[in-house]
């Protein structure tokens, strides 16, 4: 049979191959009776690099899965039917892509990969425990005699609360509201991320629980301001996130167009195709409002960089997908950006 | 200190592929010319300047004063080819943002470093750089380079880049006392944007960041040569 072929051909590898036996991995189609003669598949796998021939299997009867040599796990891998394009996704059936009897596809390995759930629960855990480190005025940080005293400026007390609430959001939102479209991503965003997230939150937890540090001008006036600026998007981010999830069935990768709901914070899809960064940025300058700090606002404009970035992508991708997407509607502000 | 590496680095990847590459249009082409002409003109006054005053004066100490002007007018000029020149925009950046940093926040700012022997170190090495690597543009562009100016661009980098570099560093070190003392561009708290910057770490901070960016670019340079100048032999070889 084909598959003992492909073993006893390949027994001792120099590389790592992609191997083809009727192992699932991911989601494994449910196999098909036959009634019909069923034709069979040829396919090489090629280095998408070196076009080196890494494996060849005659008579692959459909539908295969792909499996890995131990080394290199199906994250890892991208499978491709150009050696420049998109990879293929883990549900796509042989018999559907455009192929003809012998397939031909490229491999790439990725490199180590870490799941979003894992780099998303780390880098919001940080923040939170930086945050709180300085908030307690843990010794080493500010001179001896201030280690573990409190500040005595309530907006320091209200700022940790929301700082606090707001990663505590983002995690609780990680483990049981986000539906991600791809489990992993390559290993070294961990790093990169964390040193984002974990280097801002300290620079702007130095300052805010520092003693000498000075409350906002306008004081109480500015600060509940602030406050309602800050919870008003937090609600509306939340809001966002839940309508986002609903789109999707769970343990589905489908995308729709978001359309507003019941729920009046999400009316501002009518105008925005990414209200969820909307709102974030609306946090952030509420936040920096209340403490009146510069760091913070630091944070909030790079910040914005960056989920505008994003924004402008995942509108762009939205126009190509969709024939019928809103023209009304902005990457991230109203009518602006 | 980026200087000498970043712009060799990526110019000698033209040379290799620059059959297909398309060349600027015509316009583009003189606007280029005449700017590393000109740029070429200025660091050859500089260097004149340096000999003229070590030989008037009789020693090289406290030369920078008759160079202050051009040195600070074409190094700062050199913003204009961020973006311009065939290099990446983040290294040209980079570099220039870099020899700015030194020549304005450094060496114009704290007054009591201009009489360093330190500060003729860096001079001399961005001197003999720049005049090389602006006439290498210029003849690049009109299509006739000597093999001699493309040698001494990837050769003379070997020497200039690390002399550059020691210059540049013991500038930023002799400064460090008179920054503490006075407190130069420096915030403190408390004050009411709750911010504080403290310009003695910043510039320790910078000598740091030496350490993990000097052997990389040097590298690179050493690489290109190889590429640039051991191509040729093998082509010489074979004829």
């Amino acid at each position: 049979s084909w598959y003992n072929s492909c073993i006893s051909g390949f027994r001792n590898p120099p590389s790592p191959y992609v191997i083809l036996p009727p192992v699932p991995v991911k989601r494994p189609k449910p196999a098909k009776k036959a009634k019909k003669a069923v034709v069979f598949f040829e396919v090489e796998i090629l280095d998408a690099k070196t076009k080196d021939k890494l494996c060849f299997l005659d008579k692959v009867r459909p539908p295969p899965r792909v499996c890995v040599h131990p080394q290199w796990y199906p994250a890892r891998q991208s499978i491709r039917l150009d050696p420049k394009g998109k990879s293929l996704k883990d549900e796509d059936v042989l018999q559907q892509l455009p192929v003809g009897t012998t397939a031909t596809f490229y491999f790439r390995d990725l490199g180590a990969q870490i799941s979003w759930v894992t780099v998303f629960l780390t880098e919001y855990t940080g923040p939170l425990i930086i945050y709180l480190l300085f908030y307690f005025r843990v010794p080493f940080i500010y001179a001896p005699k201030y280690d573990f005293t409190t500040s005595k400026h309530w907006v320091v007390h209200l700022a940790c609360m929301c700082h606090s609430f707001h990663y505590v959001k983002r995690l609780l939102e990680t483990l049981f509201v986000h539906r991600f479209s791809h489990g992993t991503m390559p290993l070294r965003n961990i790093f990169k991320n964390c040193t984002y997230y974990w280097g801002f939150a300290a620079w702007m937890a130095y300052y805010i629980n520092h003693p000498l540090y000075t409350p906002p001008m306008y004081g109480e006036q500015q600060v509940t301001i602030a406050l309602m600026i800050f919870l008003f998007c937090q609600i509306g981010n939340f809001s966002i996130h839940i309508a986002l999830r609903n789109l999707r069935p769970p343990g589905s990768k489908t995308r729709k167009i978001p359309y507003p709901t019941k729920n009046p914070f999400t009316w501002v899809f009518l105008l925005v195709s990414c209200p969820n960064y909307t709102y974030e940025l609306g946090s952030w300058l509420g936040f920096t409002m209340m403490t009146q700090c510069l760091p913070v606002a630091f944070f909030t404009f790079v910040g914005f960089v960056q989920m505008t970035v994003w924004a402008k992508g995942k509108h762009r991708s939205y126009l190509k997908e969709f024939r019928d997407y809103p023209t009304l509607r902005s990457p991230i502000l109203p009518f602006i950006l | 200190m980026a200087a000498h590496a970043a712009t060799g680095a990526k110019t000698a990847t033209n040379d290799v592929s620059h059959k297909r590459r398309k060349g600027p249009g015509a316009l583009a082409t003189v606007y280029l010319v005449i700017y590393n002409v000109v740029m070429t003109a200025g660091w050859l006054v500089i260097a004149v300047g340096l000999v003229r005053s070590y030989l008037a004066k009789g020693s090289y100490h406290g030369l920078y004063y008759s160079i202050e002007k051009p040195l600070k007018f074409f190094q700062t000029g050199a913003v204009l080819e961020v973006g311009i020149v065939p290099s990446s925009v983040v290294l040209t950046g980079f570099q220039v943002m870099s020899r700015v940093f030194l020549t304005w926040a450094v060496t114009h700012s704290v007054r009591e470093v201009q009489n360093e022997d330190s500060v003729l170190l860096f001079v001399v090495a961005w001197t003999i750089t720049e005049i090389i690597r602006y006439s290498f543009y210029t003849f690049s562009l009109l299509n006739h380079l000597p093999y001699l100016i493309k040698w001494a661009r990837y050769t003379l980098f070997i020497v200039l880049y690390p002399m550059g570099v020691t210059g540049e560093l013991l500038t930023i070190y002799s400064a460090l006392p008179y920054v503490q003392k006075t407190g130069l561009y420096s915030i403190t708290l408390p004050n009411k944007y709750n911010f504080s910057f403290d310009y003695h770490t910043f510039l320790i901070l910078t000598m740091i960041s030496y350490i993990p960016l000097f052997p990389q670019l040097y590298f690179h340079m050493m690489r290109q040569r190889k590429k640039v100048l051991g191509h040729l032999e093998e082509h010489s070889k074979n004829e």
